[in-house]
């Protein structure tokens, strides 16, 4: 059991932050949920935890946006805050509604407060996908990542905004495509459902410059107990944990 | 102070693409481009620069402060909500802007749409048919200015209505035109008591009467057939141990493990899903989830179905009858509102299940929902003199008012029109929001009692909480989203997202402290008081003084008089496949037909995963559409413990024997479950009913079904602990009646002990005989989808086990399980051995032999009975007979139960049958795949 003690972030409309502490805490890790309104509120700080997780849902109704009212409340409220969290290399995953809070945000791809890289909209077919997929990890420079560059992880996803909008200046800013929707074989597709929301260039996750900030649509803490289908999103959670120890 | 507004375009508008798609499929062949342009309407002195991050994206969107529609190119309609109406996302709004350090007294949306390629009527057709819902919508016209954003609105003051001294006549059109649709029986003692009492009843009071005695919450037609009590009985003489609780509360609740207890209820929103579909769906789902959460002190969600019968969505536009909605478009928009609802709670889909029949003009729209409890708050406790009533959640509008009465009314074409205000409109985030912080509440023990404010409104759930003790109520303080509400409106309003709590006075300062923490609304409202009176007063003025022994007691129940109906059924006569051609076009159009296609593009729009507590889905297999007739959650984490549920509904067989429908359909879910490993002996049952107008031939089917199953129940020892029931099936258009058939959707929910043992529908080895376990004679095609093929139903249904005979065969089952006979297995439903065969080996990616007078065709039937003819055994639906999978060797015994060795497992993907010999059917999984696919592709466009 690691001392260190990772923050699930969630707001009015997050409703994947119980599996995501169950998630981790199979891996062998620490969490505690944290409202946003206790933050907002100064009754908690970030800098009291050594990671941070904002898992899916619909943030605040995902009114004007996904994670467009999350992300608002993020910058304006905790910019301070965040980016303390930010100099000091912790990580930072971003699960589904939690991913489109960190590209709301700007800390996906830039890692910059308050300026958006990159969007994610409405799939190509104008409607949620509830499916099992799988994904190959493209990158494993991320503590996330570590190790298994290469692997095919099956997981579900379930969301209807997560076709990502990509500035050119992507690359140039050093961000990594962390994960693609991939056939069995592990070959990126852009086939549906096998690529449910039509992401251009199969993109099913993106890491910052530093691999410290991770953003993914899909959901590892759904692959990651005994009685799940898979458990092949453990492995992230593994990660966390060796990283923290 | 300053209205300043934000016009904002998309470059990449996926919805406007889908809504282009919608509306071509639905006539309007001439648009040929649709643009959504968002505007925002900003009151107060702030600086708009500072907003526009929080407006909009600029990676994807353009903003200005005008349109950048360009009118020439088609008419453009603007949608905004009512003046006396808040925008759901205002708070949001708000709030966000707050942390941008803005001043920003209101904000208000409207949407542009602009229609290239029709002309300004049809623009404006297709968004009344389509786009908004005038109950809290309406169109924003061009000229039209703001002069302030805020709700604005003058309420009617409250009336009193003199009854005395209008004949009979003029008392049942008064009842019609104020939609009360009180039968006249309940006029006349409204009449009678205001002479009683000598003062006439204020508005506010006889809604309160009308909406308490009707139907859908009063039961009269159950009361009246002497039915109410039936289940209730049959659930005490069984006297199950593991019964915590059975049609008391809003549900029903099994003992589960470690102190936990598992809840169940259906609930079904007919009316207003045959109106407004979206609305009335998304409702459907909002309302059955809140009976969860007003179980016991507070039980939470963690699954849910949606059941829809409808008539055929592929019905010819001419032959929709006037007035009601095409089938089409209730399918489309049902799943919408599912999606747009239960996606948003966070809560698993278990059971997406989708049926068409005729009669289904107002259609049969039935949600569960699945619950989880501490066994210790299990059972709530009355209020106390002096407990608040604390109302929290959304805030009241006039959306649902006359719900409950609506909706226990027959319905005509007319009603779409008149009733529209009774559909509700949802917002999942705010009911998101307080079952996040109820089991907070709960488990800090600050809830006395809790319920939901579903049919009835406020009206409705303090009348029921205060029924002992009675309640006072200040509707000056209940919060509004429309000021021009008055006083019996703020009282029946069926707006969404709102529960009642009774909270202690010393705990109310706790309570608010916890429900600020999670952003959820509340106000007290009033105070349960001791007098035995249902008292509310608004505006300084008393508008409500009735006795609840009066409000409870003096509803005139009417004898319902009965009489066996004559049933114009035929015996089937259909001629067997004579060639390979015939057996094919046969196979096909089973796969093709409504009730056995492949209905994942419509499944798989709703979250089954969320939670992580989700063993086996709706679909499963190698390519997850496999649809596993059972769903499996695990929902203590860290724990082997399951909560299995299956789900039986079959609108044909209703049609030929009411009561042996309803048996079957008990059979048919409890069988789905054991053939998986769950013992029937822990398991209880949800029963919802879904009945025409009450005449004498439909209370006779309704008294059959209802005595049928609390026999049969009773027999088997499995208990209803919950259930519903809708007697207003009725859709009368053009001089037509239609009536719904005789229906029954049966819900199976059981515990066991590890997951791990459960065994799933698709082959496991190639080699593996396939068994039918059970009988497969007799009448297997009457009601079947085979004879409906060919426009069929047949005289009698196969009703093949009685209680002793269905629990040797569940026993049997069992057994082989514990000893691992059997490595696959499924319940014969509709579609037959033939769906089950498959299903199983498509989603295996093996094949399936089937030898009928072969080599290893070894019958087993028992004396008395002939093997029946081949196209019955593959399309039989010998419901509680199953198919299993077990190894070559040993050969199969099952000592006492008739089996029939089908054939076996291959390793070709591809379903072969042999006939004496000669095989008369070879196709590969391949090619049967794409007829099973087609029809919901075709359904959804």
């Amino acid at each position: 059991m690691s001392a260190a003690v990772t923050a699930i972030l969630y707001a009015p409309g997050t409703n994947c932050h119980e599996e995501t502490a169950a998630a981790l805490e199979r891996a062998g890790g620490r969490s505690e949920l944290v409202l946003l309104h206790d933050l907002v509120e100064g009754s908690k700080r970030l800098d009291r935890y050594q990671a941070l997780i904002i898992p899916g849902g619909f943030a605040y109704g995902d009114h004007l946006g996904a994670g467009r009212v999350f992300a608002t409340m993020l910058v304006a409220e905790l910019r301070g805050q965040l980016t303390d969290f930010l100099e000091a290399d912790k990580p930072l995953l971003g699960i589904c509604n939690g991913f489109q809070v960190l590209t709301e945000a700007g800390l996906l791809p830039g890692r910059m407060p308050g300026c958006r890289g990159m969007a994610l909209l409405e799939n190509e077919s104008a409607h949620f996908e509830d499916r099992m997929v799988r994904i190959v990890v493209s990158e494993d420079t991320s503590p996330w990542t570590a190790g298994l560059s290469g692997r095919i992880l099956a997981m579900p996803s379930a969301h209807a905004e997560g076709r990502p909008l990509i500035e050119p200046g992507l690359a140039a800013g050093g961000a990594r495509v962390a994960f693609r929707y991939c056939d069995a074989q592990g070959s990126p597709t852009d086939r549906y459902p096998n690529n449910p929301s039509g992401s251009p260039g199969a993109v099913a996750g993106i890491a910052d410059n530093t691999g410290c900030v991770l953003g993914l649509m899909p959901h590892p803490e759904r692959a990651a107990l005994a009685v799940h289908e898979s458990q092949d999103g453990l492995e992230l959670f593994r990660n966390l944990v060796r990283w923290l120890a | 102070m300053p209205i300043h507004s934000i016009f904002a375009l998309s470059h990449d508008d996926a919805e406007a693409r889908s809504w282009l798609g919608f509306l071509r499929r639905h006539g309007y062949l001439a648009l040929s481009a649709l643009v959504i342009e968002r505007v925002f309407w900003l009151e107060g002195a702030v600086d708009v620069e500072a907003l526009l991050p929080l407006l909009a994206n600029p990676l994807y969107q353009t903003t200005a402060r005008q349109s950048m529609l360009d009118a020439v190119r088609g008419p453009v309609v603007e949608i905004a909500y009512r003046p006396a109406v808040t925008d759901p996302e205002t708070p949001s709004i708000l709030a966000a802007a707050r942390a941008l350090g803005q001043k920003l007294e209101f904000a208000r949306l409207s949407r542009r749409y602009q229609f290239v390629g029709l002309d300004a009527a049809e623009a404006r057709q297709a968004a009344a048919r389509f786009l908004y819902n005038p109950a809290v919508e309406r169109v924003r016209e061009p000229e039209e200015a703001w002069i302030s954003l805020r709700p604005s609105g003058e309420p009617d003051p409250v009336r009193s209505v003199t009854l005395v001294g209008l004949s009979d006549d003029d008392l049942a059109a008064l009842s019609r035109e104020r939609s009360w649709y009180a039968p006249l029986p309940q006029m006349k003692v409204i009449q009678a008591h205001e002479i009683e009492r000598g003062r006439p009843h204020s508005d506010a009071e006889i809604e309160i009467l009308a909406q308490s005695w009707s139907d859908h919450c009063y039961h009269t037609t159950w009361k009246s057939l002497g039915l109410l009590k039936q289940l209730s009985a049959a659930t005490a003489a069984i006297n199950h141990p593991l019964v915590v609780s059975s049609f008391e509360d809003n549900a029903g609740g099994m003992e589960f493990y470690d102190g936990w207890v598992i809840t169940i209820k259906g609930e079904t929103h007919n009316f207003p899903s045959s109106i407004a579909p979206f609305g009335g769906i998304s409702t459907k789902h909002g309302g059955v989830i809140r009976d969860t959460l007003g179980f016991g002190k507070g039980a939470y969600p963690i699954g849910g179905t949606t059941v829809m019968g409808t008539m055929d969505p592929r019905l010819a536009d001419e032959n929709v009858p006037a007035g009601a909605l095409h089938p089409r478009l209730i399918v489309s928009e049902s799943i919408r509102g599912t999606s747009y609802y239960v996606n948003p709670m966070g809560i698993p889909m278990l059971h997406p299940v989708y049926r068409i029949h005729p009669g289904y003009a107002k259609c049969f729209a039935l949600g569960h929902s699945i619950g989880l409890i501490p066994k210790r708050y299990a059972l709530k406790e009355t209020p106390q003199p002096g407990d608040l009533a604390l109302v929290i959640g959304g805030e009241t509008g006039r959306d649902g008012i006359h719900g409950a009465t609506a909706s226990s009314a027959s319905m005509t074409g007319e009603t779409l029109a008149k009733e529209s205000a009774a559909v509700q409109i949802g917002h999942p985030i705010t009911e998101r929001n307080f079952a996040t912080a109820i089991p907070v509440l709960r488990d800090a023990g600050l809830i006395r009692s809790i319920t939901d404010l579903g049919a009835g409104g406020i009206s409705s759930a303090a009348g029921e909480m205060g029924a002992e003790i009675g309640v006072d109520l200040d509707l000056d303080r209940v919060p509004l989203k429309d000021r021009s509400l008055t006083g019996w409106e703020i009282l029946l309003s069926e707006s969404q997202e709102r529960m009642l709590i009774a909270v202690a006075p010393q705990n109310l300062a706790r309570a608010e402290s916890i429900l600020d923490r999670y952003e959820v609304a509340h106000a007290v409202i009033g105070q349960f008081t001791g007098s035995n009176r249902f008292e509310a007063s608004w505006r300084g003025a008393k508008i409500v003084d009735l006795e609840m022994g009066f409000l409870w007691g003096a509803c005139p129940i009417e004898p319902t008089a009965i009489s066996e109906p004559k049933r114009v059924a035929e015996p089937l006569a259909l001629p067997e496949p004579a060639s390979r051609e015939e057996w094919l076009r046969a196979i096909h159009g089973v796969l093709r037909h409504y009730h056995c296609a492949d209905q994942s593009a419509a499944g798989s729009r709703f979250d089954s995963t969320v939670q992580g507590r989700t063993v086996i889905g709706p679909y499963g297999g190698r390519n997850h559409r496999m649809p596993t007739n059972i769903a499996v959650s695990a929902p203590l984490r860290g724990k082997p413990y399951g909560v299995v549920t299956t789900l039986a509904f079959n609108p044909f067989y209703g049609e030929i024997d009411p009561a042996a429908m309803a048996r079957m359909m008990v059979i048919e879910a409890i069988t789905k479950a054991v053939v998986a490993g769950v013992d029937y002996r822990e398991m209880v049952l949800c029963d919802n009913f879904y009945t025409p107008r009450m005449r004498p031939e439909t209370a006779w089917d309704l008294k059959q079904m209802v005595e049928a199953i609390a026999k049969f129940s009773a027999e088997i020892g499995v208990p209803f602990i919950s259930g519903k029931d809708s007697s207003s099936g009725t859709f009368e258009s053009d001089g037509r009646r239609i009536d719904v058939p005789s229906t029954l959707a049966v819900m199976a929910m059981g515990r066991v002990p590890d997951v791990s043992r459960i065994v799933t529908k698709e082959f496991k080895r190639a080699g593996n005989r396939l068994v039918l376990l059970g009988r497969a004679e007799g009448d297997g095609l009457g009601g079947s989808v085979y004879a409906d093929l060919r426009g069929k139903r047949g005289d009698c249904l196969f009703d093949g086990y009685d209680a002793p005979g269905i629990r040797v065969l569940w026993d049997m089952l069992l057994r082989l399980q514990r000893e691992d006979r059997y490595l696959s297995g499924s319940a014969i439903a509709e579609g037959g051995v033939l769906l089950r065969l498959f299903e199983a080996g498509s989603g295996s990616g093996l094949g399936a032999r089937i030898d009928l007078g072969g080599s290893i065709l070894r019958p087993h039937l028992g004396d008395d009975i002939v093997r029946p003819r081949t196209d019955e055994l593959l399309f039989g639906e010998f419901i509680g007979s199953v198919l299993i999978e077990v190894p070559p060797e040993p050969a199969f015994a099952a000592a006492g139960v008739p089996h029939l060795v089908l054939g076996e497992v291959t390793s070709e993907q591809e379903f072969t049958v042999i006939h004496h010999g000669a095989e008369i059917v070879r196709e590969s999984w391949t090619n049967l795949e794409a007829s099973w696919s087609e029809t919901f592709r075709e359904v959804l466009g």
